[in-house]
């Protein structure tokens, strides 16, 4: 996947650009709403991370333009303001996604993703891993074929996890995931221990590999060569 | 009391003031000049009477003696450099046999060779008589003044007031938020323009406060939120390095702290945006339909606490109120019912050692009970009681519990909604239950629904 981040502060943008590259992305960056208009006139990109406030100017003009000329590429806005005048204007004028800082690397990852397979998979919303597969409309998850009777919230944690795999993900992160902005996550880390405790009970259960094992003192991971 | 009543007032008191001097004086200067015609005529009379009494004769029966008396004098008795004088006083009317007010007006005579005093007088009307004439005057005069003045006062202040009350107008639907400066009418009332050039200069220097305060809070969100968000990234990253076990450790610890600061940091920007009145209710919403929502969204958390809920949500309930509002409400109301829950047993047991566990069957026993009327929103939920007066919990940074890892600024919030909202707010703590209530509408104090509140079956006792 091809990624452009414009965004002012090179400290932040190098941190997403690490991040991701990990995954095989390949990312660029800028930092000026001029320097983002001559990329996008010579490359096509999957995702656009754009930043609200530039130095020369606002983003959501950015977002016209995009619109109006590159269609295919999603776009994800990164801002400081949690204001909600942004959010809703930015939706409006098409972006697909809004992420406020500060935030986790991994979240923005999963937003990424979920926002690439909302529009370019068509239809299909399969996320699989190797015996697990995660239906995104229906929130079926199924390991070797069995139906796992999951929650929401487990569904959600499931999908983080294997979007984010062979990382670690904090237990704030993933707290901040599953509840949002406005909880108080501190005193939800009882519910996240419970909440993965059992998720790997239930695909244990039905047969499938415990790829998820605790980070001592951090959190928890998603391992993939646990398989082999 | 209103200006013009004011006015008026104080104009009574003056006229009153006024009309009691001017009736002395009146009365002052009528007797006056009674007396003065009435002494000119006596003189008259008794130049008369001298000229009688040099020509000589008889005339005791003559009219001119009626109320006169003459008498010869002896030289060294006549008063010197005076010829005549009078006096007012009682004295005897043989008429109708009664004292009445007499004046006397006594005149010295040299008639040839001889010294005379004659003294004549007449009855003129009393300070007794002459004041009801002038009181019923000035009764009058006051009463017509009275009625003009009532008249005047309410015609001509609704005339000069009237760019006054056109500045209030202008005042009162004043917004900082507003775009455009305000205009006040002009007036030629000197003192009106003042106020008016004040008002403006102040509403101005208010609305540029508000949006200078505005940028900064929005500035100071961007700037502390962007090194916010490096670190967490850079802490991201190096979680996934080769790291030792007491590395990990710091990095946890240092999340945490950073969890912390970004979450207060949010809170504080989001009360000062409460404060600086961003979130202005222009709707209505159901917030019946939020409650549910957002119930659900805590339904897991609810199970995996093993908490009992009761609620009780009246249909179609419609209050004034931003929606990412009620949502904050919402979620911060039922969050903390969740999150501060301590089943009663728990805690029962600390206290002394009663069988606890039978009163509460089934599993936890914590409970949290969400009633939704027309009146308000109550949440209630059971829990350890408060360290500190429940009131003070609204205030931000205070915790119930000092041990808990929650920023304590969860109800400050609710509170600023409930205060911009005009609603009423009431927390109380009653035999191991947290009660909160929300009244939707300003009369009806939310300390009265919890009175009403009957609280669920599972009781301590």
């Amino acid at each position: 996947m091809k990624v452009l981040i414009i965004e002012d502060n090179q400290e932040l943008a190098r941190n997403i650009r690490d991040f991701l590259a990990r995954e095989g992305y390949i990312c660029e960056s800028c930092d000026t709403l001029e320097a983002a208009r001559e990329k996008l006139e010579l490359f096509q990109y999957d995702c656009i991370l754009l930043d609200i406030g530039l130095p020369d100017g606002n983003g959501i003009s950015l977002l016209n333009l995009i619109r109006a000329e590159y269609k295919d590429s999603n776009v994800l806005i990164i801002s400081a303001k949690n204001a909600l005048d942004d959010k809703i204007i930015g939706l409006e004028k098409g972006a697909d996604d809004y992420i406020t800082k500060p935030f986790h690397l991994a979240e923005l990852h999963a937003r990424i993703r979920a926002v690439y397979r909302r529009k370019n998979l068509g239809g299909t919303s399969i996320v699989a891993f190797n015996e697990i597969s995660l239906n995104t409309d229906t929130f079926e998850v199924r390991v070797l074929d069995h139906l796992l009777d999951t929650t929401p919230k487990e569904f959600d944690l499931l999908l983080y996890f294997i979007v984010n795999k062979n990382r670690v993900l904090s237990r704030q992160a993933i707290a901040a995931h599953l509840w949002g902005d406005y909880t108080d996550n501190l005193a939800n880390f009882d519910f996240v221990y419970q909440h993965v405790k059992n998720l790997r009970r239930k695909i244990s259960g039905a047969g499938g590999v415990d790829y998820i094992s605790t980070v001592y003192g951090l959190g928890y991971r998603f391992n993939s060569h646990k398989a082999e | 009391m209103k200006l013009t009543t004011k006015f008026t007032l104080w104009y009574f008191g003056i006229m009153l003031f006024v009309l009691l001097i001017g009736g002395y004086i009146v009365y002052y200067e009528i007797q006056n000049k009674l007396s003065r015609v009435e002494v000119v005529r006596h003189q008259r009379l008794n130049d008369l009477i001298a000229e009688q009494v040099r020509t000589g004769g008889d005339y005791s029966n003559h009219p001119t003696r009626k109320r006169a008396t003459v008498t010869p004098i002896a030289a060294d008795s006549v008063p010197k450099g005076i010829s005549t004088y009078y006096t007012r006083g009682i004295g005897w009317n043989p008429e109708f046999q009664e004292n009445e007010y007499r004046l006397l007006v006594t005149s010295f005579y040299n008639i040839k060779g001889q010294w005379y005093r004659i003294t004549t007088y007449s009855f003129i009307p009393s300070f007794y008589q002459l004041l009801p004439g002038v009181v019923d005057s000035f009764k009058w005069i006051f009463l017509l003044l009275l009625v003009l003045v009532i008249i005047s006062a309410g015609l001509i202040s609704k005339y000069i007031l009237a760019p006054f009350k056109r500045t209030l107008r202008v005042i009162q639907s004043f917004d900082l938020k507003q775009k455009t400066v305000i205009r006040l009418p002009d007036t030629q009332t000197s003192e009106f323009r003042e106020l008016n050039v004040f008002l403006q200069k102040m509403t101005e220097k208010a609305r540029e406060d508000y949006r200078t305060l505005k940028e900064f809070t929005e500035n100071t969100s961007h700037e502390l939120q962007t090194p916010t968000a490096i670190i967490r990234g850079k802490l991201d990253l190096l979680m996934e390095s080769d790291i030792r076990d007491e590395q990990a450790i710091l990095i946890a610890e240092t999340q945490n702290a950073l969890e912390r600061l970004s979450r207060i940091h949010s809170s504080l920007t989001l009360l000062t945006k409460l404060e600086n009145h961003e979130y202005e209710a222009n709707t209505t919403v159901c917030i019946s339909q939020l409650t549910r929502e957002t119930l659900n969204s805590f339904v897991e958390l609810i199970q995996l606490k093993s908490l009992t809920l009761l609620t009780t949500i009246a249909e179609k309930i419609y209050v004034p109120l931003h929606p990412s509002l009620a949502d904050l409400l919402l979620t911060n109301l039922i969050g903390n019912a969740i999150r501060h829950n301590v089943p009663p047993a728990t805690f029962a047991e600390d206290e002394s050692e009663m069988e606890a566990e039978e009163g509460f069957g089934g599993q936890g026993g914590g409970l949290i009970q969400v009633n939704l009327t027309r009146e308000g929103l109550i949440v209630v939920n059971t829990g350890r009681q408060p360290q500190v007066p429940t009131a003070e919990l609204f205030e931000r940074f205070k915790k119930g519990n000092s041990g808990s890892d929650s920023i304590g600024i969860g109800l400050a919030i609710v509170r600023q909604i409930c205060d911009l909202s005009h609603f009423t707010i009431d927390y109380q703590y009653r035999d191991g239950f947290h009660c909160l209530a929300v009244g939707f509408s300003p009369r009806v104090a939310a300390s009265k629904l919890l009175q009403n509140l009957s609280l669920p079956l599972h009781s301590r006792a």
